[in-house]
């Protein structure tokens, strides 16, 4: 093409961009609109109804109101999260059953009968299979749930509403109103909600909420705050408030994961990325009423699938190295049973103990495992006895027998809040950090991002420990 | 397992805080001040004395070094040794106590001048950054920019004549277009205009002027004006203001011909069950944030109501063109309308 | 050329059932590539996943999908590749969140955009649909969400609408999988030529505006003749939009 010609063309434009003034996109839109406007007069009519369904003006009216606005949001919280608790249960001891008490024991005989190799057998029945087999009990069934009434939520047209309420939170805080959806979003995934971020126009607020995602509890995560509480704070009340009192502790630690998400954003404005906040338009859609049967068995299955597939790709291997660890032997010891004791100072330092911190290493790739691996690491570090040597994940099939390996292993009820809050604020998984770095395509941010919640955590865990320990 | 008091514990970790604190801490923090005392440098010194020279000049005031002393943030012997270089250089000349530029210098301090309100236009159009930092951070960019690059700068900005401020950007070869406005401070009550700058030095008062929520396009009356205060109207809102505040706004003083938009208002001021129309977006709100509001339906005429009050007070939700759209006060204050019944 | 659009099945011959067969996210050696462009929210997704098989997220909030998909469709023997984009209030900026699916539309030249819009507001959603036929002239307008227009009382007249336009309109509820059959069967002829398209052209101009801009589009038409969006160039350059000059530069545009 002729360069020159082109050079001309663009100059001509900047010559008549001078004659014909600074508002020219202005009477560019007005100029569209015009048209539109002129287009529906005579194509559309409007019929009789008034401009806004009265149903959805009045729900409106309602989820956004002075005195109904929050307590709404906080109640629909609790209410997921105790369909999600009550309603995990049954499934979950339905599938300890299946894959623990029952197929464990039978591909342990079916592989002694063909006389595999002890190490062999060990490292794929006791490592990997009851990896795999511990993930999706515990793991499958809360977020079988919670998302389903997640999508049902979401496809009602709920959380722009939520993003409308929080919005002057959020602006107080140096960050953009989207920011809710993002971390409703989170929720769900964190990395999912990191992508979501795209909807921010803003770098910097768009960096805000990169970075503070990881404040929303994900669905890897939900099932350890669920198990925990329900193990140690339901024990501390009496019996008739146990369900209460760890649903309580749940939507506490979910709260606290918001809050901490505000004071993040409100520090990181005021500091390394400081600007102001910039403007904020959300369109609030018309509520759709969900289809409930087919969102449910779409997101039931969508999400069955996704989490099997993780499960197969990170706790297995995961199995495996726990496997290994704890079977190779330096010096008459284990790797494993080393690691845990030379973590085992610093872990008493912040309210933990050396087998959840190697737990918490191990289990880099993805939350979902850290429970499994800690429940398997105690067992080895106490000798208590699931039957199959060291490493092999125990078979636990209710939360009542769980709670028992634990507390020989030395937990108290400041171990399980502080595992409570280390599990809110630690680095997000491999995923998230992965995701993160694509979408910032900066290693500094990413490395805060992962650095930024450790080193809360491991204030607040600290702080937590020492003031408990005072009375 | 070894086991420390906690008490010991919890006063190490906030004496290690504290000192975190003090080395860190935004602004005051030793670690920024010992940072920004390494980036004063020669060129920075060199370049704020110009610029403090041009903007004197430009006001008729003649400049000694004692001045210099007084008014630039440096040490008198950062000073001293800057005007010798400068004068080296053929910067500056001295007409006895006082320092004029040379035709050189003039010009160096034009794209001084150039760079930092290009810079600002930058900040405004296409950043998230507020009003009271884009003078500060156009302080430190304005050091930092090459020639090309302000040059490029300006090319992707489409070339601006006038920075956010309403004062005029010089061109390549140092043009500066004329900018007609009086002070505020020196108009009769009764007339008519549209504010057309805001001066944004000293800081203190040009604060004072964000917090009253003024902008720039506004047209406004006079009401009443005397030694203690000036009050004005403008988009349906009175506005009380000392005259030192007012002598930093300019005024484009208005013919009678002109006829004043009557019963304009803000947007943010609207109720609810009210209908208005809109008149048109404030030119402080520019760049993206003003295309995404005209594709939104803001655009003149369109008939908008409040939807949706806020539990929190603010973001409300405006319906216009039969959505329901939330928008912060900061954008609302600025979208202008008048109230149909 | 005389235009013969109308409401989409009195042009065109019957839907062929048994010659559709969706292929999920198989896009190899397709013969078309069709754009799914909107506002936010208007259902793209939904119509893409009636049109895939596929199970793209949807959700009731402007914002949901942030980056392309792409799926693909068999209809009588020719391959469509799909590809849904997130949402876009208009052409016109330069905001980051927007970039994809401007990008995608400005400089993937698809054989076929379908603009999917609301039918309940039919007027906001014509500033994007006005925008877009500016730079393409093989659109169909989807008409969607038409269960919900129905509900509010709204009544379109499809046929003096696609006459205005001057592409065809389908009136469609992805969610229920009502129109779909229609919409296939307009992509696939309006790939294959089998209907003309007369876009609408933006009118309401000032005059000082439409002289620089049919100025403008005269010089980049001597340098590129035949090219059909030399308004919308002028337009994105009496705006000063960079990329532009750069597109133009390397002649991406042709
Ligand atoms: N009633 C009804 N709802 C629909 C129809 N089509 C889509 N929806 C719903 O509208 C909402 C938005 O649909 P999406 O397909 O996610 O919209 P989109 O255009 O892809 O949105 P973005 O990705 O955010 O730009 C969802 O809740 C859909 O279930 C329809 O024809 N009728
Ligand atoms: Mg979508």
């Amino acid at each position: 093409m002729d360069n020159k010609n082109i050079e001309n063309i663009i100059k001509l434009s900047d010559d008549l961009r001078w004659n014909i003034g600074n508002d020219f996109h202005d009477s560019l839109a007005e100029g569209i609109y015009a048209d539109a406007s002129s287009i529906v007069e005579e194509t559309v009519s409007t019929g009789s109804q008034k401009s806004r369904a009265t149903l959805d003006a009045k729900i409106d009216r309602i989820v956004t109101s002075r005195t109904w606005g929050f307590p709404i949001m906080f109640l629909l919280l609790a209410l997921v999260l105790w369909l999600t608790i009550i309603g995990a249960n049954y499934p979950s001891s339905f599938l300890s059953w299946l894959f623990l008490d029952t197929m464990h024991p039978a591909l342990k005989t079916l592989a002694t009968g063909i006389n595999m190799p002890w190490w062999l057998n060990g490292f794929l029945i006791d490592g990997v299979y009851l990896a795999v087999a511990w993930v999706i009990a515990v793991m499958l069934p809360p977020m079988a749930i919670f998302f389903p009434l997640f999508t049902l939520m979401e496809d009602f047209g709920y959380l722009p509403r939520v993003a409308f309420n929080l919005d002057y939170l959020f602006k107080k805080s140096g960050a953009h109103g989207k920011q809710a959806l993002t971390m409703s979003m989170g929720f769900g995934c964190n990395a999912a909600g990191v992508v979501a971020t795209r909807i921010i126009d803003s770098p910097r607020e768009r960096l805000v909420a990169i970075i503070t995602n990881n404040f929303s509890l994900c669905n890897g995560r939900w099932p350890t705050q669920i198990l925990i509480a329900t193990i140690f704070v339901g024990a501390v009340v009496p019996q008739y408030l146990a369900g209460f009192a760890s649903l309580a502790a749940v939507i506490g630690i979910a709260l606290l994961g918001i809050f901490f998400m505000f004071f993040t954003s409100w520090a990181l404005s005021k500091t390394v990325l400081k600007g102001e906040v910039s403007t904020f338009n959300l369109e609030l859609p018309p509520y759709r009423p969900p289809r409930f049967w087919k969102t449910i068995y779409t997101s039931l299955i969508d999400r069955t699938l996704i989490v099997l597939w993780r499960a197969v790709v990170f706790a297995a291997p995961a199995g495996a190295v726990i496997w290994l660890i704890s079977n190779i032997q330096i010096g008459g010891e284990s790797i494993a049973a080393i690691m845990i004791n030379s973590f085992d100072g610093f872990g008493w330092l912040i309210g933990l103990n050396g087998v959840i911190l190697l737990a918490y290493i191990v289990a880099i790739p993805a939350n979902e495992i850290v429970i499994p691996t800690i429940l398997m690491l105690t067992v080895l570090v106490t000798g208590t006895s699931g039957g199959a040597g060291a490493g092999v994940m125990f078979e636990a099939d209710s939360a009542l027998a769980t709670g028992e390996i634990l507390k020989a292993g030395g937990w108290t009820l400041l171990t399980a809040i502080n595992l409570m809050l280390f599990s809110l604020l630690h680095n997000p998984c491999s995923t998230t950090i992965y995701t993160i770095y694509k979408e910032t395509k900066s290693v500094k941010w990413t490395t805060v991002a992962t650095v930024l919640p450790i080193i809360m955590g491991l204030v607040i865990t600290f702080l937590v420990a020492q003031i408990w320990r005072l009375f | 397992m070894e086991q420390y008091p906690p008490l010991l514990a919890l006063s190490l970790f906030f004496a290690v805080s504290a000192v975190l604190f003090f080395l860190f801490r935004p602004e005051k923090g030793f670690y920024w001040l010992a940072r920004k005392n390494i980036n004063s440098r020669k060129k920075v010194i060199i370049e704020d004395v110009l610029k403090f020279l041009y903007h004197g000049e430009a006001t008729n005031n003649s400049i000694n070094i004692k001045d210099l002393t007084r008014s630039l943030n440096f040490r008198e012997q950062q000073i001293f040794e800057s005007i010798r270089q400068m004068t080296e250089h053929g910067l500056i000349h001295l007409e006895g106590e006082n320092i004029k530029l040379t035709a050189e210098g003039n010009e160096y301090a034009l794209q001084i001048v150039r760079a930092h309100r290009l810079w600002e236009h930058f900040l405004a159009e296409k950043t998230g950054f507020d009003k009271s930092q884009w003078h500060t951070k156009a302080e430190m960019m304005e050091h930092q920019l090459s020639r090309d690059e302000t040059d490029k700068l300006a090319a992707s900005l489409g070339h601006p004549l006038f920075d956010p401020h309403g004062d005029p950007i010089p061109t390549k070869t140092g043009q500066l277009a004329t900018q007609k406005g009086k002070a505020l401070s020196q108009l009769e009550p009764g007339t008519v205009g549209r504010i057309v700058h805001i001066e944004d030095e000293p800081e203190v008062i040009y604060r004072q002027i964000l917090a009253e929520n003024i902008h720039i396009g506004s047209q406004i009356k006079v009401i009443e004006n005397t030694a203690s205060r000036l009050v004005f109207h403008a988009e349906g809102e009175s506005f009380v203001l000392a005259p030192i505040v007012a002598a930093n706004l300019s005024v484009a003083v208005l013919e009678q011909d002109e006829t004043p938009e009557e019963g304009v208002t803000r947007l943010s001021a609207l109720k609810e069950n009210e209908t208005a129309q809109i008149v048109q977006i404030s030119k402080e709100i520019r760049g993206e944030r003003r295309r995404r509001l005209l594709d939104l339906g803001f655009v003149k005429g369109a008939k908008v109501q409040v939807d949706l009050p806020n539990p929190l007070g603010e973001p409300k939700a405006f319906r216009i063109k039969g959505t329901s759209i939330a928008l912060r006060d900061n954008q609302s204050s600025k979208i202008l309308i008048k109230k149909i019944d | 050329m005389e235009t013969k659009v109308g409401s989409a099945c009195e042009t065109c011959t019957v839907f062929n059932a048994k010659g559709l067969k969706k292929l999920g996210v198989n896009t190899d050696n397709f013969d078309f590539v069709v754009a799914l462009a909107g506002n936010p929210n208007t259902g793209k997704s939904t119509v893409f996943n009636a049109l895939t098989g596929l199970k793209q997220h949807t959700g009731n909030w402007p914002g949901k999908t942030v980056t392309r998909a792409e799926g693909a469709f068999v209809y009588n023997e020719q391959k469509f590749k799909l590809i849904d984009l997130p949402g876009t209030y208009s052409l016109l900026s330069t905001s980051e969140d927007e970039e994809v699916a401007r990008n995608f539309i400005l400089f993937g030249k698809p054989s076929v955009t379908i603009i999917v819009v609301d039918a309940s507001r039919i007027e906001r959603n014509l500033n994007l649909v006005l925008q877009i036929l500016e730079i393409t002239d093989r659109a169909v307008l989807c008409l969607n969400l038409m269960d919900e227009a129905r509900r509010n009382n709204i009544v379109v007249d499809e046929r003096s609408l696609a006459r205005k336009l001057g592409i065809p309109v389908v009136a469609t509820s992805a969610r229920f999988n009502q129109g779909i059959p229609e919409l296939i069967q307009t992509v696939s002829e309006l790939a294959n030529g089998k209907i003309e398209c007369k876009p609408h052209r933006i009118k309401n101009i000032p005059p000082a505006i439409e002289k620089a801009v049919s100025k403008l589009s005269r010089e980049i038409e001597k340098v590129y003749p035949g090219i059909a969006n030399s308004r919308w160039i002028a337009f994105r350059l009496l705006e000063g939009d960079e990329q532009i000059k750069e597109a133009l530069r390397s002649g991406e545009f042709v």
